[in-house]
């Protein structure tokens, strides 16, 4: 059975409930205190250190928000009627997103790695085998979504592992474990698939066509990769939550590369024979 | 647009409140606050150095191997070539293994051969010519007498191992560890690096190639030994990859397209237009064109090596910005620019 995520992102509450636990549960070191100053996240992204990551997105309806703004007058003046009777002040909305690794079907990073550290566990999770990683790094710039990152102080690379000692106890991961709203699902991925795809369904219903899936080997597990195993729902372009909307295996022209090499090695030596002609 | 408002280095240290893009007029890109969306690469100078000495390692062994087989015997170039060979197989792994995050656990490279891997695939060329080249250069210390003259040892070296054998057994794996340094590169999710993934390893190659050449008139011109014809060779061998070299690059350049926009920014565009462009290209072709003089080719060979060191660099560098840029990978990564399964090789 392969298990994966689903991440609804339309109910999260941006409580970051999921990245709590996942640093306890996982005894993730704090990745220090910065301050962004962009928005309420200061985590700003995954890391080694930070495996769910709640990113804070600003819809305040297109209007600049600076220099004298009055707060409390755009607050209190409605500006849009939402589907369903939901209404919608001046001040715009804010969007979050739980963020975590996406174990793709053909993963990159998987491919990348030349000590067969990372494999496909028997809940077919990517993971990475923590005792034989030596740090190479070339699993980092290979993902597509910027997710695994070596830890300079250890030395080794980490990701999501989906809680992989939890799932052997039978336990769901700490993440879906903690989340209030139930935006983030745990399950097999065939399950985690149809109800995404009643989830949009009735979305779209309430008159919020922008839903969609994110993760689908059409959107966001494209170009080699096959989907993914940890699915969004989305409701805006994956770029606004720093996700590539085409994505690609890295791995896939590396054939291509060494025939283009085999060519041009032949060329060259040609170029040097000739230079031996008298 | 500023360049930092896109890189997310130094969003810190913009005055400007930062809301969503979305909400700022004069941002039209989408992104997450500027923060790159992909991970660069850690590496640090050791990866550009030993893409460097790989390159004229294999370039040496290639001439060196062309040379024999064209029946050219001149003991002082093929000497020069193995003990060539020789160090920077013995430096590369080193540099390799000090990159690591854990050096210790090197050997777990030896642990699986990947294909798909381009890493996997270049520690086990690695190893394969590099131990090719020790025996090669031990065949020549042998012969040269540095084993001692009257060492049974020394002289079973030279009757045992078969020196033409393993010259051209170790050619395509030398030659496939000087491009696959470039087809390393290629296939990952940098843009610049990966839309380039047709010329990365040819141009890695030919640049690998000319500084190798360089190197081995070098050591010829100030040892003052060689023969007349292996210099003459040699030069003519260096103008013309030059400019096989000069028509990748700019293929390569014409292939990455925008996104070979890293290339040209105030930090890496002296190592690229000045190191790799003057210095590797125009400048050595223009020294070795014209009446030959020992002074003109010893200069050229030192800029063609050089310049090869700053182009490798310039890889590097690139490739980090280039990751570092939301803007770069979610133009590259949104349909068309993004290489396909269905395409061609
Ligand atoms: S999202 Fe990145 S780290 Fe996760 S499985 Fe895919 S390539 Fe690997
Ligand atoms: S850093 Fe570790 S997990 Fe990543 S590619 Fe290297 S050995 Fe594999």
């Amino acid at each position: 059975m392969a298990t994966g995520f689903l991440t609804d992102t339309t109910v999260c509450i941006g409580c970051k409930a999921c990245e709590v636990a996942c640093k306890q549960w996982n005894q993730l070191p704090a990745d220090g205190y910065e301050f962004t100053g962009d928005s309420y996240d200061n985590t700003k992204q995954l890391s080694g250190s930070t495996w769910r990551h709640v990113a804070f997105i600003e819809n305040p309806k297109k209007r600049r928000l600076t220099g004298d703004v009055d707060l409390v007058a755009l607050a209190e003046d409605v500006t849009e009627q939402l589907p369903g009777g939901a209404e919608l002040d001046a001040l715009g909305r804010w969007a979050f997103m739980s963020d975590v690794c996406k174990h793709c079907v053909e993963a990159p990073c998987q491919q990348a790695c030349p000590t067969g550290s990372i494999i496909r566990n028997e809940f077919d999770n990517v993971y990475i085998q923590p005792d034989i990683c030596n740090g190479c790094g070339y699993c980092v710039p290979a993902c597509p979504y910027g997710v695994i990152t070596q830890v300079p102080e250890d030395g080794r690379a980490f990701k999501c592992t989906l809680c992989y000692d939890r799932q052997r106890d039978g336990l769901e991961p700490a993440c879906a474990k903690a989340c209030p709203t139930n935006s983030i699902m745990f399950g097999d991925v065939e399950d985690l698939k149809e109800l995404a795809e009643q989830r949009v369904a009735e979305l779209h219903n309430k008159g919020y066509t922008q839903a969609y899936v994110y993760g689908t080997p059409e959107v966001g597990g494209t170009g080699g990769i096959g989907g993914n195993h940890s699915k969004f729902i989305l409701m805006d372009e994956p770029e606004t939550y720093n996700l590539p909307k085409h994505p690609f295996l890295p791995q896939e022209k590396f054939r291509g590369g060494v025939i283009a090499s085999a060519v041009a090695a032949t060329v060259l030596g040609a170029v040097v024979a000739w230079a031996f002609k008298d | 647009m500023s360049e930092e408002a896109v890189s997310g280095q130094q969003r810190n240290g913009r005055p400007k409140t930062s809301h969503h893009p979305e909400t700022d007029p004069e941002r039209k890109d989408k992104n997450y606050y500027g923060i790159p969306p992909i991970k660069h690469a850690h590496w640090t100078w050791q990866i550009p150095i030993y893409f460097w000495i790989g390159g004229l390692g294999a370039g040496a062994h290639m001439f060196s191997t062309v040379a024999q087989l064209l029946g050219h015997e001149d003991e002082a170039l093929q000497r020069a070539s193995r003990y060539t060979v020789l160090v920077t197989m013995i430096l590369s792994p080193i540099l390799l293994i000090w990159d690591l995050g854990r050096p210790e656990r090197f050997l777990n490279m030896m642990r699986v051969l990947k294909l798909r891997s381009p890493m996997s695939v270049q520690s086990w060329s690695l190893l394969v010519f590099g131990n090719l080249a020790g025996l090669l250069a031990a065949r020549q210390a042998a012969k040269d007498g540095l084993l001692g003259r009257d060492n049974v040892l020394a002289r079973l070296a030279v009757r045992l191992i078969p020196d033409r054998l393993l010259s051209v057994l170790a050619l395509p794996v030398g030659l496939n560890v000087g491009s696959n340094t470039g087809n390393l590169l290629s296939a990952t999710s940098v843009p610049m690096w990966a839309r380039n993934w047709l010329f990365m390893g040819p141009v890695f190659l030919a640049s690998g190639l000319s500084t190798a050449l360089s190197w081995l008139s070098l050591v010829l011109n100030l040892t003052r030994s060689g023969e007349a014809k292996t210099l003459r060779v040699l030069h003519r061998a260096e103008r013309a990859t030059i400019l096989v070299e000069a028509v990748l690059i700019v293929a390569s350049l014409a292939r990455m397209g925008r996104w070979s926009k890293p290339l040209f920014s105030r930090e890496v565009v002296p190592l690229f237009v000045g190191g790799t462009l003057i210095g590797a290209i125009l400048a050595p072709f223009a020294l070795l064109t014209g009446r030959e003089s020992r002074g003109k080719s010893i200069i050229a060979s030192l800029l063609a090596l050089v310049g090869g060191l700053m182009f490798r660099f310039a890889m590097i560098r690139g490739g980090r910005i280039s990751a570092d840029d939301p803007e770069a990978y979610f133009t590259f990564a949104s349909g068309e620019s993004a290489p396909q399964p269905e395409d061609a090789v």
